[in-house]
């Protein structure tokens, strides 16, 4: 069955059309790989499945019913989490405190957000900086701490914006190590990288976009051969 | 187990408690009606100060229309006890209500905006306030003001029903902010398309924030209408908000203790400085701009961290 749907969705910006008629699935347990240059509309993509944009055509579906108007608080209390690529901490609340606020928003109590937050702050390896105001954390450690936030509760699906940008490979292998496990244990994951070794790593399907549009959709390895995303990324970096 | 959230809390909780209590015994050596009217006012401020603190230091949102909930608070109660002769166990209550009604409302109007807009609207709406009820000649007397009876004659009495408003304020604040409740309130103020991605109910929080925040303002209203047994216009003057904001950036804006800290520094200098003539606002300009720009967490944030240096 599939979490999460998108039909013929368009966005456009003035004149440009950002995200121009994509159409895509992601299955319960599937970890999809999203790729492409920049500019070619992966985070408005993002920003439409979590509620932050509305598309100006087509539409999403989560669990097979249609949403209209989803906002990004339905879209969070719906079971979509998301990362951003720009990262939002609560700066001026310990680190610990932004995974609990992150539990108690979607319904635990404060108690069990605590403990749970306390043992997802091990894993993730920050608990030395668990007291300090999340704005003092390294920007790895906001991206880790952010991406904890999304795993406070079990998501239907969690969009990564950029996971692993500017992140220290140590860390990244937390970050890495984590996604596994949890998909491992049936999570459902939409990551969006410019990491190509990562996406080949974790990833069994990927989604090419080039210029709003879907170039490629299949599994990993076809679509890094595929000679139009070969031509997209080249042609990108020329350009 | 506490978490650093609930620990920082709790010592503000106390440092502010243990100034209240010097508070409390401050009329064991001053007896002076003077000096004790100068108090009260101070703790007129803090109640003004909590609210405004908590809408604007923990949750991002800086009205600048907190006097304004005091005077509309004020009238609530002076309209219904000049024309009406309503008892004060009505009109307490009732001017409350109408402070709070009208944060509410204010609310929904100003939830989207953000940084200088919300400031200007706010600030719009609290002189529009004003000079409607300056204006109103025939219900509310305009500039004159309502009198209206006072409940009791002794200032001492007063003295500690101020208090004891200030200190509930710190144990309901208190309690507030270590809740679940808090964490949403700073979450809007850090981020708030970040909160709302992480579930919280942005719109909900921010208007029962300002709910809260003006039905404190609206009791400090209400106190002051019957202890000076003077309603008038110049409760909502944009200066006393001034004051107010001056207070809680003084004293450390985002604490528990800073708005109290503030608010008794602030007042009762200005009114050690009142022989001098109007130098006070020029003097807490001054402190305001020095605080903001070397120490950002105010009096409170410098004395924590002189508190908490690790010892050599
Ligand atoms: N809010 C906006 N207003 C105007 N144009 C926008 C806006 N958001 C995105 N765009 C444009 O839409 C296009 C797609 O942007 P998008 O951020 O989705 O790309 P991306 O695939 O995430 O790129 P990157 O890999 O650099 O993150 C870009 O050309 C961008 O300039
Ligand atoms: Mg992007």
């Amino acid at each position: 069955m599939k979490v999460l749907e998108a039909r013929g969705v368009t966005k456009s910006f003035g004149g440009l059309k950002a995200v121009d008629g994509v159409s895509f699935g992601v299955d319960y347990g599937e970890l999809v790989g999203l790729i492409g240059p920049n500019g070619s509309g992966k985070t408005t993509l993002i920003n439409i499945l979590s509620g932050h944009l509305a598309a100006d055509a087509g539409e999403i579906l989560v669990d097979g019913k249609p949403m209209r108007g989803l906002t990004p608080l339905r879209a969070s209390r719906g079971g979509i989490q998301r990362m951003f690529q720009l990262t939002r901490v609560f700066r001026r609340m310990p680190a610990l405190d932004n995974l609990v606020t992150a539990g108690c928003a979607l319904g635990m109590a404060l108690d069990a957000a605590q403990a749970r937050a306390r043992e997802l702050i091990e894993e993730l390896q920050l608990a030395r900086v668990a007291t300090l105001d999340a704005g003092h954390l390294s920007g790895g450690q906001q991206k880790l701490l952010e991406f904890g936030c999304c795993f406070m509760a079990q998501p239907k699906i969690a969009l990564l914006d950029e996971p692993f940008a500017a992140v220290h490979p140590t860390m990244k292998e937390i970050m890495a190590g984590f996604i596994r496990r949890r998909h491992a244990a049936g999570q459902t994951f939409l990551i969006v990288s410019h990491d190509m070794p990562v996406i080949v790593e974790l990833a069994a399907r990927t989604i090419c976009m080039n210029a709003g549009e879907v170039l490629a959709d299949g599994e990993t390895r076809k679509v890094l051969v595929n000679p139009q995303v070969i031509e997209a990324y080249l042609g990108g970096e020329a350009a | 187990m506490r978490s650093a959230l609930q620990q920082r809390l709790r010592s503000e909780l106390r440092t502010s408690l243990v100034l209240l209590v010097l508070v409390a015994a401050v009329p064991i050596l001053v007896r002076n009606d003077y000096w004790l009217g100068v108090l009260i006012v101070s703790m007129y401020f803090a109640l003004l100060a909590g609210g405004w603190n908590l809408l604007a230091g923990y949750t991002g949102q800086f009205s600048l229309a907190p006097a304004t909930f005091a005077m509309l608070g004020a009238y609530g109660t002076g309209l219904l006890a000049y024309h009406w002769h309503v008892s004060p166990w009505l009109t307490i209550p009732a001017g409350i209500l109408v402070a709070m009604v009208v944060g509410m409302v204010l609310a929904g109007i100003v939830m989207r905006l953000r940084g200088p807009y919300l400031a200007l609207t706010t600030l719009s709406f609290a002189e529009i306030m004003r000079i409607v009820i300056g204006n109103s000649y025939g219900f509310t007397r305009g500039d004159l003001g309502l009198s209206i009876p006072t409940l009791m004659n002794d200032r001492l009495a007063w003295y500690y029903v101020f208090l004891a408003a200030v200190v509930a304020m710190q144990f309901g604040l208190y309690a507030l902010l270590r809740s679940r409740v808090g964490l949403y309130l700073m979450a809007i103020r850090d981020d708030e398309i970040g909160a709302a991605s992480r579930g919280v109910n942005t719109v909900f929080w921010k208007t029962a924030s300002f709910t809260l925040s003006s039905a404190l303002s609206g009791l400090a209203g209400v106190l002051y209408a019957y202890f000076s047994s003077l309603v008038s216009p110049e409760l909502g003057l944009l200066l006393q908000t001034g004051l107010v904001i001056c207070m809680v950036f003084i004293g450390g804006i985002a604490s528990l203790a800073g708005p109290v800290i503030g608010a008794f520094l602030v007042y009762l200098t200005s009114e050690s400085l009142r022989a001098v003539g109007g130098v006070q606002l020029i003097v807490f300009a001054l402190l305001v701009i020095l605080i903001a720009r070397f120490f950002r967490d105010g009096l409170w944030g410098l004395a924590r961290r002189i508190l908490e240096r690790p010892a050599r």
